[in-house]
């Protein structure tokens, strides 16, 4: 296909994303503006840490704390320093991943496997610990209520179809930078380390600082979910930034189908179906989401390891080679 | 703190850093065997405090549960090892998310078998006195659990150097393929592994069921949390780091917890996190050849 | 799949397919995200306000994760409610649409907000956790949804703050459980009034923990009181012989607690085997100390405790014995406080709707007629204060005893109509 057409083709998806609130009311209630609203924040949020998993080749468990330092940036900032403006809070949620991203990564850059998902896990834990201990900064366990308004050029991105565009939008340009990343020199270098670190050094390549990097822009893109999560829902809660909130991400990616850019998308539709929308359709004494979600996991990896996003893949190829 | 106090809380941390020995030896030994951290391990403890619930309703017996839950859960490792993991022999990080899924079925299987309730286990009459020692009271259960951890350790120690299961075992720990090339029957071998491992979490279950309780999410904490965070520490796959976790991480979690209240929640992981820092691989453990 | 252009490519090679790999990607995605909306979420026909026609009452409830228990007991208090009643309320028949929070915060605000846009529910109840309460208190005072918390005890919901910091009340929320404040500071005034003025703080370091042992402590400062010392375990704490032996090696005797479901079993059962009961070490507690689910597990060990709460299975009165009886008859079990915070959410929302003859359509008259409800509750008499929307009610002292084989919560006094004070 020409390029221009599946560019157009893109665009046109991206478009429709965007303005989906308006053009779905029809048909369906505000709620599924609301469910898609969440899928997009997760599906940023695993995009971030695909960049990790399937790209680097770091399988961080510990993700959780960069959405959850975020959320709460967003508003605290936005309460202390008694300001609505988008940029300031959205900024600060941005620097916080980045250093909290820059503090921990430093750390764990040099780990590999399973040393790097305990290190990720016991790390993040400490920064749930202090969201949760630290009641005159965060709300401790209680949470963060009453998070600001998000102001731009004076338009109060507050109701709930302006926020599905911001957060939608944001989506969009975070999964460009990542297609972005992914294709340039840097992803291939990532690319590199994932499959043989040893080499890449031999060729010249800064390894740590690779991983590094790659970190740090993961906990910036989480981050900046994290505000929007906060944003949507007014509340931070210490959850945001706990280990069930980094497995959740986890399995999205792998759901969806890791080192490629629709497998964070298309893993997040899943999960948050399942999540969401199965609950309320099983009868009220069966409560076996988490089961359907479990079973679900172990279908792909024995069956279909390289995702949704792999098995679409080869169906198109089966397809295809008729 | 005053002579007795600091002695009554080493004895409690010995006495939790047994059961957490009891409860890590058997993620430990999967992981020294198979190269896979079973994230399942959590789940395997959590049913087995179930089983011991229902086998002691049923029949009154703490003792009868102590055997009834380990062989239980050997039963399941022995029929999910073939049936799941050895699909993806080779392919250690997919049996790593494999065990994920596992443990979310296991946790909403038990909530809907056995309900939700918070529940727990009383210890077995001859055990649920209290002797008193140096400061005080002291349980006698938790005295019990110390010297069965011993035990453990010591009998784990013996079938590891001393028999040929053991010799079996390290042989595979250090070259599985090879084992498979003199003959041995790696399959049998490996799902005998899980399945102990398995049993392993079982007999956890029921042992640190009076202290620990049974209900809602002792899959994550204590179970899985704290295995992870005593093999990891201690240096996984070896039953010397298992134990080395143990030593470690009981009663430094027990005295962080009590002398920095405020940060208790942080503590265990600052632990972790420490250690990694300063030694990668964990106090005891090995750099693994890479195969 | 229609509206994709031609794959030149693949006509170049003869194939017959048409979809580019990008295109598949995208239409699944689109697909799938899309797919989040099928009758599921469509909406439903707009429910009607006259008299006679559906009420439907959203329960956002824990029926996964550590509070299960308190879920399912109040779905079957709710059930038992409206069996009762011919499934109505005053006129009107009741749809209950229940929803599992799983203590997920994240999870019951989604909830909330699909009752609100998706369900269209009259009103709402049910809330365990408070800081799922504090976190959909401004989307329920926005969409003016009435929201009767038949749980959720952080102070802050019924009050006046600075800021709506950590919350604030609304005139739409009210609540037919307690507020913290209830069930802790009236025992220490009563307590500290009595004599014992030494006391020493055990309680879980979370916000209902933390909460509690505040208020308790200005309840016997007042009386020129004061805390000797604290432990603070975390939530879910697994071992507590630590704990408990901090505690042993400290003189004062007088130890008030707070801790609920497994951690108020694994204390209690700490508290026995170190021997603080012969060391003369006496146990206190607000009333989620020894409630149903502890005394069940825990039995004669939890004897000699002494707890404040607003109601206790053995308060002797024609309405508790006859909703005791009905709940064991319809489920082979005691009930618990929660089942009577949810009962009695009912019986208000009844009585309010009585009022109304059904009608529910004017928010600002259903507030009303919830706040004029008054009626006998198994916990005594029950009303809403006007001001804050909290229950006033009786707070009993309780001690825990054996009798009749059963271990039970025994009332030895009471402290009458105690108000929050809303600020």
């Amino acid at each position: 296909m020409r390029p221009l057409l599946r560019w157009a083709l893109v665009a046109a998806a991206a478009v429709a994303l965007v303005t989906f609130p308006y053009w779905s009311a029809p048909w369906v209630s505000r709620f599924a503006t609301t469910l898609v609203r969440d899928a997009l924040i997760l599906a940023m949020f695993a995009l971030s840490l695909d960049l990790l998993v399937g790209r680097a080749g770091m399988p961080s468990l510990g993700h959780a704390a960069f959405f959850g330092a975020g959320a709460y940036a967003a508003g605290i900032t936005g309460q202390r320093l008694g300001t609505d403006q988008l940029p300031v809070t959205l900024g600060a949620a941005a620097l916080v991943g980045a250093l909290l991203a820059v503090v921990i990564g430093v750390l764990v850059v040099r780990s590999e496997g399973i040393f790097f998902l305990m290190l990720t896990l016991a790390l993040a834990q400490i920064v749930f610990a202090i969201a949760f201990q630290w009641t005159a900064l965060t709300g401790g366990s209680n949470g963060l209520s009453g998070v600001g308004r998000p102001v731009l050029a004076g338009i109060d991105f507050s109701a709930p179809d302006l926020m599905y565009v911001l957060v939608a939008v944001t989506f969009v340009l975070a999964a460009l930078v990542i297609w972005g990343l992914a294709r340039s020199p840097y992803g291939r270098a990532l690319s590199g380390v994932r499959e043989n670190e040893r080499r890449m050094r031999a060729l010249g390549y800064d390894t740590a600082r690779l991983r590094l990097s790659a970190f740090v822009i993961a906990g910036t893109i989480a981050g900046i979910a994290g505000a929007l999560s906060a944003y949507s829902t007014r509340f931070v809660s210490a959850q945001d930034a706990g280990l069930a909130n980094s497995v959740r991400a986890f399995v999205t990616v792998l759901v969806g189908g890791a080192g490629t850019l629709g497998g964070p998308i298309v893993g997040s539709a899943l999960v948050s179906l399942i999540e969401r929308v199965v609950p309320s359709l099983l009868p009220t004494d069966l409560r076996i989401s988490e089961a359907i979600l479990g079973l679900v996991f172990i279908g792909f990896v024995l069956f279909a390891r390289q995702g949704m996003v792999g098995l679409g893949r080869s169906a198109y190829y089966r397809v295809q080679h008729r | 703190m005053s002579p007795e106090l600091v002695f009554q809380q080493a004895l409690n941390g010995l006495s939790f850093g047994a059961l957490l020995f009891i409860l890590a030896s058997g993620l430990s030994l999967v992981f020294g065997m198979m190269d896979v951290v079973n994230l399942a391990h959590g789940a395997f403890y959590m049913l087995g405090a179930y089983v011991a619930l229902s086998v002691v309703q049923s029949t009154g017996s703490f003792w009868l549960a102590m055997l009834a839950a380990p062989l239980a859960l050997g039963l399941l490792g022995f029929v999910l090892e073939p049936l799941l993991l050895r699909r993806l022999r080779g392919r250690h990080l997919d049996q790593v998310l494999l065990t994920i899924g596992v443990s979310l079925v296991i946790v909403d299987v038990i909530g809907q078998v056995w309900g939700r309730e918070v529940r727990s286990l009383s210890a077995p009459a001859g055990l649920d006195g209290s002797v008193t020692l140096i400061g005080g009271v002291y349980p006698v259960y938790r005295l019990f659990v110390m010297a069965f951890g011993v035990a453990l350790a010591a009998a784990m120690a013996v079938v590891y150097r001393r028999t040929r299961v053991g010799m079996l075992i390290r042989a595979g720990v250090q070259d599985a393929e090879m084992l498979g090339a003199l003959g041995v029957n790696t399959n049998r071998l490996f799902a005998s592994t899980f399945a102990t491992g398995a049993a392993l979490a079982g007999l956890a279950g029921v042992i640190a069921a009076p202290v620990f309780g049974v209900q809602p999410g002792m899959d994550t904490d204590p179970g899985l949390l704290y295995s992870l965070v005593v093999v990891v520490v201690g240096g996984l796959g070896t039953l010397s780091g298992a134990v080395a976790g143990s030593v470690l991480v009981g009663p430094a979690d027990t005295f962080g917890k009590v002398l920095f209240q405020d940060v208790a929640l942080a503590v265990i992981f600052a632990i972790v996190a420490l250690v990694l820092l300063l030694k990668p691989t964990g106090l005891l453990g090995r750099i693994r050849i890479a195969r | 799949m229609g509206g994709f252009r031609k794959n030149e490519l693949a006509e170049k090679r003869g194939y017959t397919y048409r979809l580019t790999r990008r295109q598949l990607l995208v239409a699944t995605s689109a697909a799938a995200l899309a797919g989040c909306a099928p009758g599921a979420v469509t909406p439903s026909a707009s429910s009607s306000v006259a008299p006679g026609k559906e009420l439907k009452i959203g329960l956002l409830l824990p029926f996964t994760g550590v509070y299960a228990e308190l879920g399912n007991s109040m779905r079957r208090a709710t059930e038992l409610y409206l069996k009762q009643n011919d499934q109505k309320l005053a006129n009107r028949h009741v749809t209950p649409v229940y929803a599992d929070d799983a203590n997920v915060t994240a999870t019951g605000v989604a909830a909330t907000q699909k009752f609100i846009d998706q369900d269209q529910v009259d009103v709402m109840m049910g809330v365990v956790p408070t800081p799922l309460a504090y976190g959909i208190r401004n989307a329920v005072h926005a969409a003016k949804l009435i929201f009767i918390d038949t749980n959720a005890g952080g102070n802050a919901l019924t009050r006046d703050t600075t800021n709506c910091t950590p919350s604030c009340k609304s005139p739409y929320i009210f609540r037919a459980s307690f507020s913290s404040y209830q069930i802790s500071y009236p025992i220490g005034d009563y307590l500290s009034a009595k004599g014992t003025k030494e006391w020493f703080l055990a309680y879980a370091n979370y916000g209902f923990g933390t909460e509690s042992a505040a208020d308790f402590t200005t309840g016997i400062t007042k009386n020129g009181g004061a805390v000797t010392g604290k432990v603070a375990p975390p939530l879910s704490n697994p071992d507590f012989a630590p704990f408990v032996t901090q505690i042993k090696n400290q003189p004062t005797k007088n130890v008030y607690s707070f801790f609920s479901g497994a951690d108020a079993i694994g204390f209690i059962k700490s508290w026995n085997s170190l021997g603080l009961p012969a060391a003369g070490y006496k146990m206190y507690g607000a009333g989620f100390l020894t409630e149903q689910d502890v005394l069940r597990e825990v039995k004669d060990l939890a004897n000699g405790a002494i707890t404040s709460l607003f109601w206790a299975v053995e308060l002797e009165n024609a309405e508790n014995k006859k909703f005791v009886a009905d709940f064991q008859k319809s489920y082979p079990l005691l009930p618990d406080v929660f089942a009577v915070q949810q009962y009695d959410g009912m019986r208000a929302l009844d009585e309010a709707l009585k009022a109304l003859g059904g009608d529910t359509s004017d928010k600002d008259k259903v507030v009303k007629a919830l706040e004029d409800v008054t009626f006998k509750s198994p916990r005594g008499d029950f009303t809403f204060d006007k001001n804050t929307h909290n229950p006033i009610q009786d707070i009993y002292i309780r001690e825990v005893k054996t009798q009749n084989g059963q271990t039970v919560n025994t009332i030895s006094d009471k402290i009458a109509k105690v108000t929050d004070p809303g600020k």
